[in-house]
């Protein structure tokens, strides 16, 4: 027995020496290449505190000489940013709670609730996942223009009023939920709305919480309908950004330090709930993995 | 009179339970009537209208419209419009080929090399994913800059290295390449995570018994992994072909469609002929076209997902 132990044990050296290799090879190129992926967050982030001197240099500086942090409030002394934060919050605002409104209230009849042609019905609100606004913005532009919609806030948030991927995931949901919690909750008195929002929305909150932070990462970098809709008035940040670009066209090598703040400060909101709800943020992704 | 009662009953409970049923129906059905009608104004009826539009002749231009026909089917398919239709469909196909090669290939390399449970490694992990909350509008900015051609900081790199400067953006040849970086950078890490929660679901028995059979790990990888990981593939395939297809922000951000169109993604085709040339009958008849693809892709993966490749019982 131990004569075979010692045996085992010269051919494994060899074994671990050669894993260890492999593990540290593993280790090197697994992080030369997460430097290249967040050199872009870097290079955002470090020219948006440089003056512009500094970022025409023939020669980049990888740390900047000098911390301009005014480049912050230029951004929003000179293009307007602070308005285009307050169109992002209310166009995005309008459409969460219209949303999500729909959704629970949708994802309820779809599954708790029972009534003639259900199925039929819910089969066209899937539908309409297939029918994207590159397709159909033709025909609800024209509309918005006889309505006066253009350019109002309305007009930004209609289309985006209901979303049928949230209907469908929280149904899914809603039909796990145990029936005899809604049952006894019925035979309390309870009605619809108090079995909706007392009973099925605390008992699915981590789902909620998951698709409602889809929703609002959808509705804060949306661009395609906002650009259509609304290019000068209310004009949202990620069409202000874009157009920060073309305001300063002749010369874009110039303003590049703050069009960089620019762009750090249209992402800080998504960064920072990314932060707090990680965990949620990351289950959503693997959630619809599984489907 | 009891004998009455007794003979009522039956009915009067049926009718009632009927009564309340419809009640409850009604009330069940309002939940959802608000999702449908919104649905019916701002999806359905604009898919009709835009079929509508493409046989007529309308342009923001003039007030009135009248009925043409196939006039701009013609225009599209066997008049001047075809070419630059032909143009847009390469562009797209390109497009949609190296976001999902960049997403399923490149995800699963990184989700192979990331394969570790250590602290470091989730870090890492963690970091590679990052792209994918920085929003596209900010992302193209910073690339924007990155690819700039004199001031940009990987013709630098690209300097030292003894290269000479590219037009990233202004040259037919990279352009479309310089949007694939651009969506690729924030596609890679998410193709991994996927990748990498589906791999941890995979029994470790399997591996154990295949390494007592003598495979080594190159077949284990090719005979265990690889088919266990095909739903998530096919899903990974699935969402980024139908978003790929419908790509535009990134083009109208980093390439404004150009040089020489060779960037026009379809998408862009369509916003084109609507928001800059006004011609809603040209873009109408596109985006009908470009509908019509995107029915028969989903048709085609549906019925591939029906016969799941999953191996597992």
């Amino acid at each position: 027995m131990s004569t075979m132990n010692n045996l085992d044990y010269r051919s494994n050296n060899a074994a671990i020496a050669k894993k260890k290799i492999a593990k540290v090879l593993q280790y090197v190129v697994a992080i030369i290449i997460t430097i290249i992926v967040a050199f872009p967050i870097y290079w955002m982030l470090i020219s948006s505190v440089k003056s512009q001197d500094e970022i025409l240099l023939s020669i980049p500086t990888l740390w900047p000489r000098e911390w301009h942090f005014e480049n912050y409030v230029n951004v929003f002394a000179k293009a307007n940013f602070g308005k285009y934060y307050i169109n992002t919050i209310i166009m995005t605002a309008g459409i969460l709670i219209s949303e999500i409104l729909t959704g629970i209230l949708g994802a309820y009849g779809f599954s708790i609730g029972k009534f003639k042609g259900q199925n039929v019905l819910f089969l066209i609100v899937l539908g309409a996942l297939m029918i994207p606004i590159q397709v159909t913005f033709i025909p609800i532009y024209i509309m918005f223009a006889k309505w006066g919609l253009t350019n109002t806030f309305l007009g930004l948030i209609l289309p985006n009023t209901v979303s049928p991927y949230y209907i469908f995931m929280l149904r899914q949901t809603f039909l796990s939920v145990d029936n005899s919690y809604i049952e006894a909750a019925r035979v309390d008195g309870m009605g619809r709305l108090g079995v909706i929002f007392k009973i099925l929305v605390p008992m699915c909150k981590s789902t909620i919480v998951t698709i409602t932070l889809v929703t609002f990462t959808t509705g804060w970098n949306s661009y395609f309908w906002p650009k259509i809709i609304a290019k000068d008035q209310p004009r949202v940040l990620t069409v202000g950004l874009a157009h920060l670009k073309n305001t300063f066209a002749g010369q874009a090598t110039m303003n590049n330090h703050e069009i960089m703040a620019g762009a750090v400060m249209a992402v800080l909101p998504v960064i920072i709930l990314f932060f707090i709800f990680q965990k949620y943020m990351l289950t959503g992704y693997s959630k619809a993995a599984m489907k | 009179m009891d004998a009455d009662v007794i003979k009522q009953k039956p009915n009067k409970i049926k009718k009632r339970t009927y009564f309340t049923y419809a009640i409850s129906s009604a009330k069940d059905f309002t939940c959802v009537l608000p999702a449908l009608v919104l649905l019916a104004i701002f999806t359905y009826y604009p898919i009709v209208e835009v079929i509508r539009i493409s046989f007529t002749d309308w342009n923001l231009i003039n007030d009135s419209y009248k009925y043409v026909g196939f006039k701009n089917w013609e225009w599209l398919f066997a008049g001047s419009g075809t070419k630059y239709l032909l143009n847009s469909l390469k562009i797209t196909a390109l497009y949609s080929l190296g976001e999902i090669a960049i997403t399923l290939g490149g995800g699963l390399l990184f989700a192979l090399l990331f394969n570790q449970i250590t602290k470091t490694f989730s870090v890492l992990r963690a970091v590679v994913f990052m792209p994918r909350y920085v929003a596209m509008s900010s992302a193209a900015v910073v690339f924007l800059w990155i690819l700039n051609t004199d001031n940009g900081i990987l013709n630098y790199f690209l300097g030292t290295l003894g290269l000479g400067k590219v037009d990233w953006l202004g040259n037919k040849s990279t352009a479309l390449i310089s949007v694939l970086i651009l969506t690729g950078w924030r596609a890679i890490g998410y193709g991994m995570m996927i990748y990498l929660s589906a791999m941890l679901s995979i029994p470790k028995d399997y591996y154990e018994a295949a390494a007592l059979d003598g495979a080594n790990s190159f077949k284990r990888f090719w005979k265990i992994t690889i088919p266990m990981l095909s739903p998530t593939t096919l899903f990974l395939l699935v969402t980024t072909f139908i978003s790929s297809m419908k790509v535009f922000q990134s083009v109208d951000i980093l390439t404004d469609g150009g040089p020489y169109r060779s960037t026009e993604v379809i998408v862009f085709m369509i916003y084109k002929y609507a928001m800059q040339d006004f011609r809603m009958d040209r873009a109408s008849v596109v985006a009908v076209f470009f509908f019509i693809i995107l029915l028969i892709v989903t048709a085609l993966t549906m019925k591939v997902s029906k016969k799941s490749v999953n191996y597992d019982s």
